[in-house]
């Protein structure tokens, strides 16, 4: 087990080393500059700008300069927020995103299996039917019309929750559900199906024939064997919920990094690019990880390749 | 049975957390109080590195330079309280009145020499110190050729402050109102080192207001009433409340049920709010225009072509096309940018093309094709990759379709910053470019076409239009000076060496008990010295 997360530790260097190759060259390709007021200025001043931030120098050279920062934890600073430290940058803002995130998932995870598993058990009835309708309009209804809809009704005409704004949890429940109804309606579909197949396997059956009672059944046997593939769905799930969604966020003001992704791009802020490239690659692969241990703990038939066990 | 119960759990806390949200009262605006919006985070308190109108309205109201713009975008003497100007306009003389930084510090005329001298010095990476050019040894400073020290700026003791110039600068107290010529506290700056600017707290303020609780990256901060400010009794607000909202549709709910005083409306409010009490148009002091390739183009060359786009054009409904309630522009200055005798400066300048006129467009087009000697001209039209840069060219490509029968015209909507490039480069046809002013002074927008200018990216030429932009910027007397510029404006506009399309305008819903607030197009937009909740 430890050699096998080794390894998996040394492929993950060399993945972020790669997409960190990649991006910078790639942001070396778009036209323009990091000034936020380059429009305006002179040519000779551009030049002079050039040669202080070291963007005259060979392409080469500023990669190893910028791979030396990076080893020593060194993202750059900010060109859109001057002075301020990319790591800072982004380190205020993940928290927003990673808390929105969290709950959008525990809520839509919490709520998917349940509805999930009843369409499953009731299958072929009304309830499955309405089940599967629900979650074919939850996961067509882009999550930001949603937003809108929930802010308007359940915020500014019942007032039941604050319109806007982040530091209370009561701020935090319509984004939640906004974001979280996506995830939701996915898990559902997803449960259903798996367990749909759990359900008419042999051991099921055995466990039914032997005398267990059907909550006996589905709690012992049933959603613990159908909920191993919504592992494969979790982790990738995971970091795009956490790593922030800009319009949700730019809907409820919330601080988050989402907005990042975007605008840094838009801008040309090359640390930033950078940056939050390297932040989301990590989580990435950490979480990839995870899924895979995680896997070869709940799954006995999944042995890890150079595991000693 | 668990999950019957974890739901129960869960209903019961939601109810709770529903109950609470009831409870938190609305925080509408008392006398004192108003709730204000802005579009995007403060990218950065620090003058020297400041670039955005959001920076600059923080600055404007939390700090205090020589002048401070009043209404109509008149320079108002501030900490200036005696100024005279040399015979030949390039020596000025300020005294101060004396006042007090926020952290009890007096100010010195010795903090306007530190803060533009850190400005202009190349190593602060400012990239806004080109509107120094014309300040004694600026440019050269910038260029890295000579020393900080020897900048046209000098303190004769405690409150004199002696300015000196390279040439004449007819708009030099409308510079001294806009935030980049303020005065910085070095104590200040020394202290925090590369946090200066990053935080309310790593600041010194010197203005009506002092600005707590913003933190960096947060969107949500206070101005409060700055109660060492020189002239306070002015000050009738005690505290403004500042929020960003990117999403014009959560700031009208918090504009609904109170909870702001202001907030920016989308293109479909506009429609539905438009006349509505409250509703309030802002000229930006910018203006969309087109520019022909005239080094590159063989057809563009011809004036009469240009003349037959210009006429093709509906500006009215290219106006509402692009989205919100735009103002169609004639002139290349912006509307509403400066007034001249008491009317806008641009109902002097005369453009005989700006008028839609299909008819006369055809005219003029067949000229140009018989000139040209060609049936097949096809050009293509650069824009940004933004909504309303969609919208425009897909408006302009209907209208020179359907107007001026043989003309092909494509379209190439593109990221900004690769239009800019494309733009320097003199890589398009015709090219949609948008310019705002950063002070009131049509020179501003005229600059720009000179010959040599790098924002001059048709490269249209007209020897008489540089030299009455040239005396234009020596002239003493305004009402001469104005009348040159407008000459020159006219100039280009009869040849079309540039198209006006628009001038962009932002719509609001401001509550209408706010009274007093001073909002210019050009600079810094709000000063909140004297507003005040009726």
């Amino acid at each position: 087990m430890t050699k096998y997360i080794l390894k998996r530790i040394a492929y993950m260097i060399l993945t972020l080393f790669i997409v960190a190759t990649i991006t910078f060259f790639l942001m070396k390709m778009m036209p323009g500059s990091p000034y936020t007021n380059e429009a305006k200025m002179t040519k000779t001043q551009l030049r002079i700008m050039n040669e202080q931030y070291g963007f005259n120098k060979p392409l080469w050279e500023q990669y190893v300069i910028y791979l030396a920062g990076l080893v020593h934890g060194d993202f750059g600073i900010s060109f859109q927020y001057s002075n301020m430290p990319v790591s800072q940058l982004i380190g205020s803002r993940i928290g927003a995103s990673a808390q929105l995130g969290l709950q959008a998932m525990i809520f839509g995870v919490f709520f998917g299996v349940i509805i999930g598993a009843i369409a499953a058990i009731k299958r072929n009835t009304w309830v499955d039917t309405t089940a599967t309708v629900l979650s074919i309009i939850g996961k067509s209804v882009p999550n930001f019309v949603l937003a809108v809809l929930l802010q308007y009704y359940i915020a500014l005409k019942l007032g039941w929750f604050p319109i806007a704004g982040w530091g209370t949890f009561s701020q935090t429940i319509l984004p939640t559900i906004a974001l979280g109804v996506g995830p939701l309606a996915e898990t559902a579909r997803f449960v259903r199906t798996s367990m749909v197949d759990t359900l008419t396997s042999d051991y099921i059956e055995l466990a039914t024939a032997k005398g267990l009672s059907l909550t006996q059944v589905i709690r012992k046997h049933a959603l613990r064997n159908s909920m191993i593939p919504l592992v494969t769905l979790l982790g990738p799930y995971t970091v795009s919920l956490m790593t922030g969604s800009m319009v949700i966020e730019n809907i409820f003001n919330i601080p988050g990094i989402g907005e990042q992704f975007v605008k840094s791009i838009l801008t040309n802020d090359y640390p930033t690019i950078m940056g939050t490239t390297i932040v989301f690659s990590l989580g990435l692969v950490i979480v990839l990880l995870i899924t895979d241990i995680v896997y070869s703990l709940i799954d006995p038939r999944i042995r890890l390749q150079g595991s000693d066990a | 049975m668990k999950i019957k119960k974890l739901l129960a759990a869960g209903m019961v806390s939601l109810t709770a957390v529903a109950l609470a949200a009831c409870s938190n009262g609305s925080s509408s605006s008392n006398s004192k109080t108003i709730n204000w919006m802005d579009s995007a985070e403060i990218p950065s308190m620090d003058i020297s590195k400041a670039t955005d109108v959001t920076s600059f309205n923080q600055m404007n109201n939390v700090m205090e330079g020589l002048y401070r713009l009043g209404k109509d975008s008149k320079a108002e003497p501030a900490l200036a309280k005696k100024t005279t100007v040399s015979s030949d306009g390039k020596t000025y003389t300020f005294t101060l009145r004396p006042s007090k930084w926020s952290n009890g510090k007096a100010l010195t005329a010795k903090d306007f020499v530190y803060s533009w001298q850190r400005t202009v010095n190349p190593k602060t990476n400012s990239q806004y110190s080109y509107l120094f050019s014309g300040i004694k040894n600026a440019d050269d400073i910038t260029a890295g050729k000579k020393p900080v020290s020897s900048l046209g700026i000098k303190a004769e003791g405690k409150y004199k402050l002696v300015v000196t110039l390279d040439k004449r600068i007819p708009y030099f107290k409308l510079l001294m109102a806009f935030p980049l010529f303020f005065p910085q506290n070095k104590a200040e700056v020394q202290k925090d080192g590369s946090k200066y600017g990053t935080a309310s707290k790593y600041m010194a303020y010197n203005g009506p207001f002092t600005q707590v609780g913003w933190t960096g990256s947060n969107l949500s901060w206070k101005l409060k009433k700055n109660p060492n400010y020189w002239d306070k009794k002015a000050v009738k607000l005690d505290t403004i409340n500042y929020s960003v909202q990117k999403t014009p549709s959560t700031g009208y709910n918090l504009y609904q049920s109170n909870k702001l005083d202001a907030t920016i409306l989308d293109a479909n409010q506009t429609k539905q709010l438009k006349g509505k009490s409250g509703y309030t148009l802002r000229d930006t002091a910018s203006t969309f225009y087109l520019q022909y390739n005239q080094k590159s183009n063989k057809y563009l060359k011809n004036a009469n072509l240009r003349k037959a786009i210009s006429l093709a054009i509906n500006r009215k409904q290219l106006g509402k096309a692009v989205g919100g309630d735009n103002r169609p522009a004639s002139a290349l200055t912006a509307y509403d940018l400066t007034k001249v005798n008491g009317k806008d400066y641009t109902s002097s300048v005369k453009n005989a093309y700006a008028k839609y006129d299909p008819k006369a467009a055809k005219t003029y087009f067949k000229k140009a094709e018989q000139e040209l000697g060609t049936k097949n001209i096809e050009l293509s039209i650069l824009s940004d990759d933004t909504d309303a840069g969609q919208k425009t060219t897909e408006f302009l490509q209907s209208q020179l379709d359907s107007n001026l029968k043989g003309l092909k015209i494509s379209v190439q909507n593109v990221p900004f910053k690769t239009r800019l490039s494309r733009s320097t480069k003199g890589n398009f046809d015709i090219v949609v470019s948008g310019w705002s002013a950063d002070f009131a002074d049509p020179i501003s927008f005229l600059d720009l076409f000179t010959a040599n200018n790098s924002n001059n990216n048709g490269h249209w030429k007209n020897s008489q239009y540089d030299n009455l932009v040239a005396e234009s910027k020596s002239e003493g007397n305004n009402s001469k000076r104005m009348a040159e510029m407008q000459k020159a404006e006219n100039i280009i506009l009869a040849d079309q060496g540039l198209t006006p399309l628009y001038n962009k305008t932002e719509a609001w819903m401001v509550n209408t008990k706010v009274k007093g607030l001073i909002y210019n197009g050009a600079g810094a937009n709000y000063n909140f010295k004297s507003a005040y909740v009726k």
